[in-house]
């Protein structure tokens, strides 16, 4: 583009309009100038630079007052002279240099800034960056010499007014730029580095503008955040570099002692000169930590995550350069990089990470003492503000706080134990653990959540989650992230830390008050996680890895005061079936774990001041201390096995737990147990460790207040695993079932829990053998439940019903002498007998009973003594267990039948005088009984329970005829339901004889009527069913009564042709 | 008010047969665990592990017929072990080796166990009921060489030797033989004459263990009848009778006097082991775990007297570990 190529050309272009500048200086004629300028090349320019700049610098000279828009152009034409050719005399640069800056001051008012244009002062600004870049090496050295000092500084002040006070944003960010080339820390790459020499001697120079520079600086970085985040940015890196540069470590330490002897004629520039001694050094770096506390307090909170990384920057640079001189700024410059470490932005994080990084692998903290104690100290003063801090703040300002501690923690690495081995800070630093890891317990919920899925269900092994942590609530913050900080906390600790000492420490602080044993538990299992190096974030390694040995140790003396009596055993629930025993065992003081069980049994005192509170605290308590298992188990792994003689028993235990809180989280430590011991699943776990559980059990079993513990292992044992287990508890169950022989009284509603387990699992278990019949019976059952079946059913019955009138007719002409046809009735579909009981075969032989069996009869055998219990409660328990037992022994005929004998006076006075729920209950059995003893009852039965429960249905009748919707709800109406749904199929069980049916349908009779509640009705109709067989005899005597007492047809059933008959 | 009688430890299950005989190896140092020998009735020998709590190895060398005395010889690699199947077994043991090395054909039909005294490094001295009924053989262990066999006078009717027991007054002097017999009296021997010193009746019924303290010149010995006699060994190497001790229930199989002398242990028919004061025959405790006839009891042998353990070995297939230390 350019036109003039050689000076001579250009030359003779450029001549007549500088001439024309020379005599008159004018806006328009410097604008001609710089149009011109435009079309000469750079190389000719070079050689006619001094005669271009020679109006232009004339033009500025002229005395008297200009016009700012002239001297705002000739300034630009300077500068596009400048970006174009190289200054390489040294007195035009400090000519050219002077002149610029005398545009922005008016020399009459010297170092204020004039009231100028900003577009002036931003031209100015420019055109001084312009200069100093087209000067090169020595050239622009000269400029920085003591002689031009007095320059220099006033070039300084002019740029630091005008960063600070400025108003437009541009300007600002020039000046400070203008400032960074001014002490040659540009950051373009053009630049010549500066020998060591240079830059001494500038390091000499520029510390007579420290003073100003920092204070304006500080100043405006802690300026408005209005201001936008690039000035910030600038100024905390020009900050640096100065401070950096004066302050180096290297070239402080070449200062010579004494100042120079500068000769005469200098002397009043070296009044100027500052030395760099010790002295000056040192009051210099007190200085600048304040004003270092002060940026650092504002930039770490500002809202531009460039801002913080800058501030980063500025921590690296100074703790790179300035380690020794700024020892006293640590304090605050490690607290901006450690309170940055987890910012929000990930760049800052990252950098910030990689800066801590290089501090530590420099290990300028491990091997700096100085460092350490700054560290030390600030990490006191934290722990000491930590609890109010924790109080007042939100979660934010939580977060960073403990971020900070987070980040001191692992800038200290091992030199934690410095720490840690003075008695206040250890002190300090778990109270306020202790504090900020208080857990809300205020919430009812935890406590009355109950596990009531123990009853029936059987939770199947495959669909057990990884025991993960229970969410927990805090008091003093509800954000997650604030709880994984403290957990990194501890486990940094506990990875550097002495775990002797820690563990000892917080070992003392769980056994010291009620107050602190949770967090104190939660802070163990952490400092043993950490300890392990699992989860821990660490800027660097340890040293010497942990000792298996000694990690094992600690976990075993924790394990111990967490399985502790007084410790595991703690009231969660105001059951009244567990209080008494809980509360009998909290006051001896001896291990839970087996073997040692030897407590007194003291007398079940009830504590009125037993509150909510407590009880979720407590249960809180028991659910650290799980997960505390969980974990300790991953961290020893397959070693944990040695552990699982003492700790297994305990989690079986609290697996067995009413409080749902609690068994969720013991299965979970039970499934973390598996994986860490390697285990294939539940089942093996306990299969495998049975040995460790039924010595608990029985040894347990002993004690009094610890046999509802034992039973409750028992059960989840059995709950938990398969048929494989039976052999390995078979010794136990025995103990189980003598030790109920020697306390009935007391104990039974414990022991009756295990049996129900027991024989829940030897159905389920057996369940094959035990008879498919059973299963149909129940499916029958639960289809009788809902609704759609009960309506297909009801139309089946229907047109039974009608087959059965049908069948009446014929037989009727029968009698009347007709011939007797009984192939045809059989083909018409009479259902046919009930099959005969099967494995008959086994009632031949007195072959040894399996060992499921003879369990099934030996605990048979206890609830025969059982059924008359006065508690209701063990009445009806025990009748589910006798039930579950018959389906057991069902194939065993020959042992059943004399057991049923047995049974039975106990299970008549249940089905005739007794509370209606266990009428119910009773009846069950009596239906399960007659399912598998069949005929072997008939006669019993007909004359012990039926004549009562015909009676009682008769009599029943009028009240449930009468009765409202809500009588669907009642007890009675429940019984009369299920004797009425279970007659039918008893009587066809029994094969009853006819005076018995009689009396059956004559109670159902009743039931037929329209005015008895619809499910009763059903009920009594699908019984008919099972009268078929005997149907000349009874049909005669039903139809006949029936056309007697259903003056009102039954709407629901249409009336059909037939009654007219 | 005096406390309640202690908990088992721990009880060992596994041996799925009636427990005859148990013996410690405790006293080896870390990393050796402590070990208990079980002797069973169906044969086995089982090796339990007391830090798991679990049985290492399981011994099959006496063709299933009940082993009722196991020994070690000094180390714990090298084991004795006495079954009905008329044979005492050497086993090695060390380096996860289970085979038997050596083994002595008694031909006894009896169930005497055999009694073991170590005499001098790498000698011992093993006496044991011999091929007819009322002698009693002492053999050279290792070589296996007979030192002497004691025969009774002809004519005295003792029956057969049901208890032994080799001792010395210490190490090197001479070593002597006690032993019970079916006919109830207690016989002392002198080996190196073969000669019986001093007979002394203490039971009607066969004598089912003894034991003596040498320091105290004191012995004991159980029978199927309702008492413990203690009796005494004079200068003139005569036994006399001490003192009777009454029982409430009959039946002793097993006595052991701890190594300290302090304390007894004894294993009762009636399913009780019971703890006694050697001093003046104190009842200190009964201990009741087991279900069936207790067999035998055993002190272990560890370095640290606070760790020692008494275990008791039942036909109800357990072996019941107590820790009794701090309650004598």
């Amino acid at each position: 583009m350019a036109v003039f190529d050689t000076p001579q050309e250009a030359f003779g272009a450029l001549r007549p309009v500088c001439v024309q500048l020379t005599k008159a200086q004018t806006w328009e004629n410097v604008a001609q100038l710089q149009a011109r300028l435009g079309a000469v090349s750079a190389p000719a320019l070079q050689e006619l630079q001094e005669y271009v700049l020679f109006p232009l610098r004339f033009a500025l000279k002229v005395p008297g007052p200009k016009q700012e828009r002239l001297v705002q152009s000739v300034v630009q034409c300077i500068s596009s002279v400048l970006a174009a050719t190289c200054v390489k005399k040294q007195e035009l640069l400090q000519e050219l240099f002077s002149e610029l800056c005398t545009c922005l001051s008016p020399p009459s008012a010297l170092n204020k800034p004039a009231l100028l244009s900003e577009e002036l002062k931003l031209a100015v600004i420019q055109a001084l960056h312009t200069l100093m870049h087209s000067a090169y090496g020595d050239v622009i050295l000269s400029l920085y010499q003591p002689s031009t000092l007095p320059l220099l500084g006033f070039a300084v002040s002019l740029l630091l007014g005008l960063a600070e006070q400025e108003k437009a944003k541009q300007i600002k960010i020039s000046a400070l730029k203008c400032l960074q080339v001014l002490i040659l820390q540009c950051d373009c790459q053009e630049h010549r580095h500066l020998d060591e020499d240079g830059a001494q001697q500038c390091g000499d120079l520029f510390a007579s503008f420290l003073p100003g520079v920092s204070i304006t600086l500080s100043r405006v970085i802690t300026g408005d955040i209005k201001q936008g985040h690039t000035i910030t940015v600038s100024a905390i890196r020009l900050f640096y570099q100065i401070v950096g540069l004066v302050m180096s470590d290297e070239q402080l330490s070449r200062v010579p002692k004494n100042k120079e002897k500068l000769s005469v004629e200098q002397s009043r520039i070296s009044e100027l000169m500052i030395h760099r001694g010790p002295d000056w050094s040192k009051s210099t770096a007190e200085k600048l930590t304040l004003l270092m506390h002060k940026i650092v307090e504002s930039s770490s909170v500002h809202p531009h995550w460039k801002v913080k990384l800058e501030l980063v920057e500025l921590v690296h640079h100074l703790m790179k350069n300035c380690r020794q001189s700024l020892v006293d700024s640590f304090s605050h410059l490690l607290k901006a990089l450690v309170g940055l470490v987890n910012d929000e932005n990930s760049e800052v994080q990252n950098r910030c990470n990689e800066v801590l990084q290089s501090i530590a692998e420099q290990r300028i903290v491990a091997e700096n003492r100085a460092l350490a104690d700054v560290l030390s100290e600030n990490l006191h003063s934290l722990a000491t503000a930590l609890p109010r801090l924790m109080n007042s703040q939100d979660d934010q300002g939580k977060f960073s706080t403990l971020s900070l501690l987070l980040g001191y923690l692992k800038l200290l690495g091992p030199k934690i134990n410095i720490v840690l081995n003075s008695v206040a800070h250890l002190h300090r630093l778990s109270k306020a653990l202790m504090q900020v890891l208080e857990l809300d317990v205020t919430d009812v919920k935890i406590v009355e959540d109950r596990r009531w899925g123990s009853e029936s269900s059987y939770e199947p092994s495959g669909c057990l989650q990884k025991g993960k942590c229970q969410k927990k609530y805090f008091r003093f913050f509800t954000e997650e992230k604030v709880f994984q900080l403290l957990q990194q906390v501890c486990r940094v600790l506990g990875y550097y830390g002495n775990l002797y000492l820690l563990v000892d420490h917080f070992m003392g602080l769980y056994t010291e008050s009620v107050m602190y044993r949770k967090q104190s538990a939660m802070v163990l299992n952490e400092l043993i996680a950490g300890a392990a190096g699992v989860g821990v974030d660490v800027l660097h390694e340890r040293e010497d890895s942990v000792n298996m040995d000694d990690l094992k140790g600690s976990i075993t003396s924790i394990l111990d005061e967490y399985t502790d009596q007084a410790n595991w055993y703690l009231i969660t629930s105001i059951d009244t079936e567990e209080v008494g025993t809980e509360f009998s065992v909290q006051h001896s003081e001896l291990p839970a774990s087996p073997g040692s069980a030897r407590s007194s049994v003291l007398i079940p005192s009830s504590d009125p001041h037993l509150s909510t509170r407590t009880m979720n605290g407590n249960i809180w308590q028991i659910c650290i201390q799980l997960e505390g298992i969980g974990c300790f188990a991953a961290v020893l792994g397959k070693d944990f096995r040695l552990l699982l003689l003492s700790a297994l028993y305990p989690v079986l235990e609290k697996a067995g737990d009413k409080t749902l809180l609690i068994s969720e989280t013991a299965m979970g430590t039970l499934v973390d147990i598996c994986e860490a011991c390697s285990y294939d699943s539940l089942q093996c776990l306990i299969n495998e460790n049975s040995d460790y559980l039924v010595n608990g059990i029985s040894l347990n079993l002993r004690q009094l207040a610890h046999q509802p513990h034992a039973s409750r292992v028992l059960d989840t044992m059995l709950r938990h695993s398969d048929v494989s287990l039976l052999p390995l508890v078979e010794d136990v169950i025995q103990d189980v079932l003598s030790t109920l022989d020697q306390s009935y009284d007391n104990q039974a509603s414990t022991f009756l829990r295990v049996l129900y387990s027991l024989m829940a699992a030897l159905v389920q278990w057996f369940g094959t053998s035990c008879s498919e019949e059973h299963q149909q019976g129940q499916t029958a059952e639960w289809r009788s439940r809902t609704l759609s079946q009960v309506q297909q059913q009801q139309l089946v019955t229907r047109q039974e019903v009608e087959r059965f009138f049908l069948d009446y007719v014929r037989q009727k002409q029968i009698a009347e002498g007709n011939l007797p046809d009984t192939d045809d009735e059989e083909a018409d579909g009479v259902p046919p007998l009930a099959k005969p009981e099967p494995n008959n075969s086994d009632t031949e032989g007195e072959t040894p009973l399996p060992s499921h069996a003879q369990l099934a009869k030996d605990v048979m055998e206890r609830c025969i003594h059982l059924l008359s219990d006065r508690n209701l409660r063990v009445r009806l328990k025990v009748l589910d267990v006798l039930e579950l037992c018959v389906t057991v022994l069902h194939p065993h005929g020959n042992h059943l039948l004399p057991m049923a004998h047995r049974v039975w006076p106990a299970l008549v006075t249940r089905l005739i005088s007794d509370d209606p729920l266990a009428v119910l209950r009773a009846f069950k059995v009596l239906c399960t009984l007659a399912q598998k003893c069949g005929d072997f009852l008939r006669q019993r039965f007909s004359k012990d329970v039926l004549p009562k429960l015909a009676s009682s249905l008769l009599s029943q009748a009028p009240a449930s005829a009468r009765a409202g919707p809500v009588y669907n709800h009642t007890l009675a109406f429940k019984l009369q339901l299920a004797v009425l749904q279970g007659l039918g199929s008893l009587c066809e069980k029994l094969d009853m004889g006819e005076s018995d049916l009689n009396k059956v349908a004559d109670a159902c009779l009743i039931y037929l009527s329209a005015k008895q509640p619809m499910k009763l009705q059903e009920a009594a109709q699908r019984n008919f069913l099972f009268f078929n067989k005997p149907i000349c005899s009874i049909s005669v005597t039903a139809a006949h009564n029936w056309s007697q007492k259903c003056e009102v047809p039954t709407q629901k059933l249409n009336p059909p042709s037939y009654l007219a008959y | 008010m005096a406390l309640p009688p202690p908990d088992p430890e721990f009880v060992l299950r596994g041996t799925s047969a009636a427990v005859h005989t148990l013996h410690f190896s405790c006293a080896g140092q870390e990393p050796d665990f402590p070990i208990l020998f079980s002797g069973s009735e169906n044969g086995f020998v089982h090796v339990w592990n007391l830090k798991t709590r679990r049985v290492d190895t399981a011994l099959d060398g006496h063709g299933r017929k009940s082993v009722y005395w196991v020994e070690t010889l000094d180390a714990k690699d090298r084991l004795l072990s006495q079954g009905r199947d008329q044979r005492i077994c050497l086993w090695d043991l060390a380096e996860g080796r289970t085979s038997v090395t050596d083994s002595v054909f008694t031909e006894n039909v009896g169930f005497c166990r055999c009694s073991l005294l170590k005499v001098a490094q790498g000698r011992w001295l093993m006496a044991m009921a011999a091929k007819s009924l009322e002698e009693v053989q002492v053999l050279e262990l290792p070589s296996k060489t007979s030192v002497c066999t004691l025969k009774p006078e002809v004519g005295a009717k003792l029956g057969m030797p049901m208890c032994l027991k080799l001792w010395q007054l210490d190490s090197g002097s001479q070593p002597w033989l006690l032993a019970g017999y079916e006919d109830g009296s207690v016989i002392l021997w002198n080996l190196s004459m073969g000669k019986a010193l001093s007979q002394l009746v203490c039971h009607q019924e066969p004598v089912m263990s003894l034991d003596f303290d040498s320091e105290k010149a004191k012995g004991i010995s159980g029978s199927s009848e309702k008492v413990l006699s203690i009796w005494s060994l004079n200068e003139q190497q005569n036994l006399q009778v001490h003192k009777i001790h009454k029982l409430v229930n009959s039946g002793i199989s097993d006595i052991t006097i701890r190594s300290d002398k302090k304390i007894l242990a004894t294993a009762g028919w009636d399913h009780r082991i019971r703890i006694f004061g050697w001093k003046k025959m104190k009842p200190l405790a009964v201990l009741d775990y087991h279900t069936a006839t207790v067999h035998c009891v055993s002190f272990s042998d560890h370095r640290n007297p606070t760790e020692r353990l008494l275990a008791a070995g039942s036909k109800d297939h357990r072996i019941s570990i107590w820790s009794i230390y701090t309650q004598t």
